[in-house]
């Protein structure tokens, strides 16, 4: 607020202010069938925004719409301020990574990544010169008289990168652009994308239905279920504090449990009764569901303000780096624990099927959903 | 048991060993498929004017043909139906089919479906059909009608093909010119015309000797003078018959299998892996 008043009232800094896209009451309807569902989002200027949801839910529809390429049934779409709802794509400044890359095949890279300048009327020179910055960038300086069937899955993602963000749209649309890449390039991928966001600080907004994706790489992410945003926060928001139970479930694993409430704690089962911290405004005899995640459970080592729970082993898997426990705590409740898998823990410190152990965690990991 | 490996065997035959009957069987067809058109061509360059003794090489008969006026006009006749009826088939039948992979209602499936007859139809049906309808109208015949014919009849050949072509090109390939800043028009121009130039090439080179040597719909339609070569052929035949013909067919034989073999090659001189030919052929 501060910086309103303190900035001199030119169009570019009121502008600066207003968020990059906004959706306001957005619908797509397919027949009888309503894929998104009056969605309502701000997305702000520089962020890299993140929809994730299972397929189907109607992230790509939703990019569509934004895009252009498809007409909202209801709703509006802003640009930067300006109602674009019935704007055609070509006049729209979004520039969209696809996620079957759509490169040109009939021309080279060069030409690929040049298309859209030449379109807006640049001179050769200046495309040129904006091109090779760009294959740069994208580590493809190399390629530029390669045709796109003769490049890597990785390089054609990199292209499509280039050929978009070589306009300097506002806003870049990316959907699942790492969906086809294996799990390596993929990991340098998502690096590469965050380090050129952060270098040329366009709005990104980056579908995917991998989580992991979405939280490494966002500065908030809208979860999406059914064509309705379930939570919409940054990703220690929806990863420590889910709103619905979708997002409890979908984002990580995560323990939930159901039970009445009274008295600052949930009867999960017969004779547990878990507390809840802080105070929730719940009414006393009213159905909560709370969800803690495995990793905030311990199995051993406690400290003194956790809370304690008995319960058996029913399986034990190895990941790795990390063990994963399953633990009954009531014949219909099992746990799911993590546990690091640090030096100090020896072969023999491990538990095995059916033995009895002890779990806890600190009450502020519990979460209240709903 | 016994019978059990009997079985064994003679499946273990069928299956890794090529049996000798499909042998002989592709043999005989291949011999009777080209035995006649290798005398046409042998004999074209017989120095007698024998149809059953070859005498030895000459080129009289080419010479003959290429002082022969009549057959002259003729072949320019038949370049220039098929030329044009290439040219006029490939817009439209690009039209047709851009216009049935886009649109997926139920009429629009149905007029996809409505198209390909022509390609089922017995030619002479169709021959018949044009005919008539130019008799109706009152068109005197020439070689606008036999050109005409020849465009409808080969709009159907070009959509087949160039909509294979079109179905394997994603949809986001248009939207993301569309995305760059190209208006419908534009993103037509600059990406999906190119994107399917090698089937346009090959369509037009295939549509081309087909029409080239149509005899069919051309006898039906065309009128005294000049005529298509083929029907000049025809007519030539029934009066003398002369070595000359020999020669004429080898030259139309040479321009089918250089246009053919162009529209399988071009594509992949053009760098694209599928010929829409293979759409034909089977590949
Ligand atoms: N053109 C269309 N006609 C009819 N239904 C459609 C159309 N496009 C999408 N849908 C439906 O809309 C729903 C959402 O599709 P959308 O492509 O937006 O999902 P998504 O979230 O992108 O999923 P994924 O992660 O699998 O890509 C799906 O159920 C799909 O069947
Ligand atoms: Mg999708």
């Amino acid at each position: 607020m501060t910086d309103q008043i303190s900035t001199p009232a030119g169009t570019e800094n009121v502008t600066s202010e207003t968020p990059a896209i906004q959706l306001i009451g957005l619908t797509k309807k397919f027949g009888d069938t309503t894929v998104v569902n009056n969605l309502t989002l701000d997305i702000r200027r520089g962020e890299f925004f993140s929809l994730l949801g299972p397929s189907g839910c109607g992230k790509t529809t939703t990019l569509r719409m934004i895009a252009g390429f498809s007409d909202a049934t209801q709703g509006r779409i802003l640009l930067g301020g300006q109602d674009v709802t019935s704007v055609q794509p070509h006049k729209r400044n979004v520039n969209t990574v696809f996620q079957s890359y759509a490169l040109f095949d009939h021309l080279d890279i060069e030409g690929n990544v040049g298309f859209g300048l030449k379109r807006k009327g640049l001179d050769k020179a200046e495309v040129a010169r904006r091109v090779n910055d760009m294959l740069e960038l994208v580590d493809l300086q190399g390629r530029k008289n390669a045709k796109p069937r003769e490049l890597s899955g990785g390089q054609k993602q990199r292209v499509a990168l280039a050929r978009a963000l070589v306009n300097r749209p506002e806003v870049l649309l990316l959907d699942e652009p790492l969906a086809a890449l294996d799990l390596k390039l993929r990991h340098r991928m998502q690096v590469e994308l965050k380090e050129i966001q952060r270098e040329v600080g366009i709005t990104f907004v980056f579908v995917t239905h991998d989580q992991d994706e979405a939280l490494t790489l966002s500065d908030r992410i809208a979860i999406m279920n059914n064509g309705v945003v379930e939570q919409c926060g940054t990703p220690e928001d929806v990863y420590e504090r889910p709103k619905t139970v979708f997002a409890a479930g979908f984002i990580g694993t995560s323990n939930l449990m159901t039970g009445t409430y009274s008295a600052g704690a949930v009867t999960v089962a017969p004779g547990i009764r878990i507390e809840l911290p802080g105070h929730p405004e719940l009414l006393d005899g009213s159905t909560a569901s709370i969800a803690i995640r495995p990793e905030k459970i311990w199995i051993a080592d406690f400290e003194p303000d956790m809370v304690r729970v008995h319960g058996q082993v029913a399986a034990t898997v190895y990941h790795g780096a990390t063990t994963q426990y399953l633990v009954n705590i009531s014949p219909e409740i099992q746990l799911t624990v993590v546990e690091q898998n640090l030096v100090r823990s020896r072969h023999d410190d491990r538990w095995s099927d059916g033995d009895s152990v002890e779990i806890g965690w600190k009450p502020e990991h519990v979460v209240v959903i709903g | 048991m016994a019978t059990d490996a009997m079985t064994q065997a003679r499946r273990g035959r069928s299956v890794e060993g090529k049996p000798k009957f499909a042998v002989a069987f592709t043999a005989l067809f291949m011999f009777i498929l080209y035995v006649p058109i290798v005398v046409v061509v042998l004999f074209s360059f017989n120095s007698k004017k024998s149809l059953s003794v070859f005498g030895g090489f000459s080129t009289r008969w080419y010479q003959q043909f290429f002082h022969d006026e009549a057959l002259l006009s003729s072949l320019r006749a038949s370049l220039l139906i098929a030329f044009v009826a290439m040219l006029a088939s490939i817009v439209l039948g690009t039209m047709l089919a851009l216009a049935l992979e886009r649109v997926s209602s139920r009429p629009a499936r149905i007029t996809g479906t409505v198209a390909l007859i022509p390609l089922v139809t017995p030619e002479i049906v169709t021959g018949v059909a044009a005919l008539l309808f130019f008799a109706g109208l009152g068109m005197k015949l020439s070689l606008v009608t036999v050109i005409l014919a020849e465009i409808t009849f080969s709009i159907s050949y070009v959509a087949v093909i160039v909509r294979g072509r079109l179905s394997s090109m994603s949809d986001e390939v248009e939207e993301a010119a569309r995305d760059l800043g190209c208006t419908p028009f534009q993103a037509l121009r600059l990406v999906t015309i190119p994107t399917i130039l090698p089937a346009l090439i090959a369509a037009g080179l295939l549509i081309f000797a087909l029409v080239f040597d149509d005899f069919v719909l051309a006898f039906f339609t065309t009128g005294v003078d000049p005529q298509p070569l083929s029907v000049r052929i025809y007519s030539e035949i029934r009066m003398t018959i002369s070595p000359a013909i020999n020669a004429v067919g080898t030259c139309m034989l040479l321009v089918s299998v250089l246009l053919i073999s162009l529209s399988l090659i071009v594509p992949r001189l053009l760098g694209r892996k599928d010929s829409s030919l293979d759409l034909i052929s089977g590949g």
